[in-house]
């Protein structure tokens, strides 16, 4: 096969709106006997903002971890589809294989999981840990390029100049800001986010989802995001699932979510709370 | 399912209970027949009839709270190991006074027996205390104790550096051998695999078993085995080091906050890596505070040693003292309590200054 036909096959295959990720019935069972998951079916378009919303309890931190394999799920398909085009089951990945899918799939948390003592810096060269070899990392030798990598993303979420801070001496907006440039120091095709604003006051909040959509619009990132204000997913998603119990119950525009859909997500007699 | 973890645990705590109330009936059982019988020196030397006697007590006791648990009567037993959900005590038991229940009088009998065993066993005699003779006789100690014969001053201090670097080196020695342990013997790391939790419950169970062996034990051993002085007692101070060190170190390990290692484990960072990056920032600083008392402890513990054939200046109180030179036993003690309060001190400071 010629250069340019590989090239336009694989631009063929990431076209966006392509399925970068096709999860299949998929189950997660705690040891303890929870079914957090019960079989979980949809489809996640290459550049896509997806966010999934539902009650705490509802599955929706599980499904996340289930997908970058921080958890296990204990059954269904997890099908991810890279640029090349090609097709892989991150269900059935196992060992050094996990490590690698986690690489691919950045992800940002509501407590933004810091290590607080550590400089800024270091907090997000740690977004290069997959590809440095332990003895590397752990004697601080990275690669000028992940160097550069880590700093440029500093700048893109705007606190370049606090580089050198301890990340505990950061308010909780800036942290997760930092968080977000460790995840892009992964080079990831997909980032996760839960619930990543559910910690942080109002206004800061906007910034961080700012953030975030500038992510996913100018590098073309597909983010997969928790929420639990509804006026926030309207502001950001393209589109929304919603988890009750373990099972999908709602898939659509963010615009269609009315009343009814509403206190069939919620329960009855819940009210929406607006944040501005 | 989550009800059978539930019945399984209500099950282990029912098997507790039950054991604990054979044992506490055998106790109180056996105790009343020595007080009853009054048995000759041969008779309770008979280890195994009297073991078998125990038993027998034991297992009467067993089913006797078999018995009263069906009938849902709460023995002293109940009162410690039942489900916290339970135990939930109704308006009418919080006020009922502790002798008009079961397990009250269950507890109050141990408590008095315990203390009447006590008596007897440590043959307690006030008016030993009150006799003329013997009262001028600690008296005329204590005073040459008191006026310290200071010619030896020199070598005492010789020694006390001695034992200060006998704690040192078994605290230096200790600590890497301890931080590479704690992570291998803490639950959070290794709890993941069957390997690992294999590796976890071997180490524990060694260093449980090592840390109950007393250091005064580890240094007779050791004087033995190497020679008398500083090097065994040196040795005998590292053994007992690494575990304590070990077992304290891990406790810190287990209590470190998860959302550190997700953030590191969410990078594709490996096993080493997220121990490295996510655990070790989080417990480097109880390490130092605690590894620093424990030098200070050691100070104390490396005196004692000396006692036994661990060098330093316990060896050379141990002298003084077999010869009843007090005046120059009194410098011995001097030293040791200055030196003492100034680590004391010293490791209070540290710690304080790291929190």
């Amino acid at each position: 096969m010629s250069a340019s036909a590989k090239d336009s096959q694989s631009r063929s295959a990431v076209s966006a709106g392509s399925h970068i990720l096709q999860v299949r019935n998929l189950q997660k069972t705690y040891p303890n006997g929870t079914r957090a998951l019960r079989g979980v079916s949809f489809d996640v378009k290459r550049g896509e903002f997806l966010v999934v919303i539902g009650l705490s309890g509802s599955g929706k931190s599980t499904m996340l971890r289930c997908l970058n394999r921080l958890h296990h799920p204990t059954g269904g398909e997890v099908l991810y589809t890279d640029r090349q085009g090609q097709q892989l089951d991150l269900a059935k990945c196992e060992g050094e294989q996990i490590l690698e899918v986690r690489r691919r799939i950045g992800m940002i948390f509501q407590h933004f999981n810091l290590i607080p003592r550590h400089s800024v810096l270091e907090n997000v060269l740690y977004g290069s840990l997959g590809r440095t070899s332990s003895l590397k990392s752990i004697l601080g030798m990275y690669s000028a390029e992940d160097k550069a990598k880590a700093m440029n993303f500093l700048n893109l979420v705007g606190i370049g100049e606090k580089a050198h801070f301890r990340a505990a001496q950061l308010s909780g907006g800036q942290q997760q800001r930092v968080a977000i440039a460790r995840a892009l120091t992964q080079s990831p095709d997909i980032l996760l986010a839960d619930e990543p604003v559910a910690s942080l006051d109002p206004a800061t909040c906007h910034v961080v989802m700012d953030y975030l959509k500038r992510v996913n619009q100018e590098l073309g990132l597909t983010i997969i995001c928790n929420l639990h204000f509804l006026s926030l997913v309207r502001q950001y998603a393209t589109r929304v699932i919603a988890l009750k119990g373990g099972e999908l119950v709602y898939e659509g525009s963010p615009a269609d979510i009315d009343e009814a859909w509403f206190s069939r997500i919620y329960g009855e007699g819940a009210k929406e709370v607006h944040i501005n | 399912m989550a009800s059978a973890e539930v019945l399984v645990s209500s099950g282990g705590a029912k098997f507790r209970q039950t054991v604990f109330d054979a044992v506490v009936f055998s106790y109180l059982a056996i105790f009343s027949v020595v007080a009853v019988v009054r048995p000759s020196e041969e008779q309770l030397l008979n280890l195994g009839e009297n073991a078998s006697l125990f038993g027998a007590f034991a297992v009467i006791g067993a089913i006797l709270s078999v018995i009263l648990q069906h009938k849902n009567i709460k023995t002293l037993g109940w009162m410690i190991y039942a489900p916290p959900h339970l135990k939930q005590r109704s308006q009418d038991e919080l006020v009922a006074p502790m002798h008009k229940s079961l397990w009250g009088i269950q507890l109050i009998l141990a408590v008095v027996v315990t203390t009447l065993v006590g008596f007897v066993m440590t043959k307690i005699d006030v008016l030993q205390l009150l006799e003329a003779e013997r009262f001028w006789h600690a008296m005329r100690l204590f005073a040459e104790l008191a006026s310290p014969n200071l010619e030896i001053l020199p070598k005492a201090v010789m020694k006390i550096i001695e034992t200060i670097y006998i704690a040192f080196m078994a605290t230096a020695i200790a600590v890497p051998v301890a931080f590479v342990l704690s992570f291998l013997m803490a639950r959070n790391i290794m709890g993941n695999s069957r390997a690992g939790f294999g590796v976890y419950f071997a180490l524990r169970t060694i260093f449980n078993v090592s840390r109950s062996i007393e250091p005064v034990l580890w240094a007779i051993i050791f004087s033995i085995w190497a020679t008398f002085g500083p090097f065994a007692g040196m040795l005998a101070l590292t053994v007992h080091s690494i575990a304590s060190l070990a077992k304290q170190y891990s406790e810190y390990v287990e209590s470190v906050e998860d959302g550190p290692i997700e953030g590191i484990e969410s990078t594709g960072a490996g096993r080493l890596q997220t121990v490295w990056f996510a655990v070790v920032p989080q417990v480097v600083l109880p390490y130092i505070s605690y590894t620093v008392y424990r030098w200070d402890t050691n100070v104390r513990m490396a005196t004692i040693l000396g006692f036994v054939g661990g060098g330093g200046i316990g060896t050379m109180l141990m002298e003084y003292q077999g010869q009843a030179k007090w005046p120059e036993v009194g410098c011995i003690i001097l030293v040791i309590a200055t030196v003492v309060w100034i680590m004391d001190t010293f490791s209070a400071h540290v710690r304080a200054a790291i929190k």
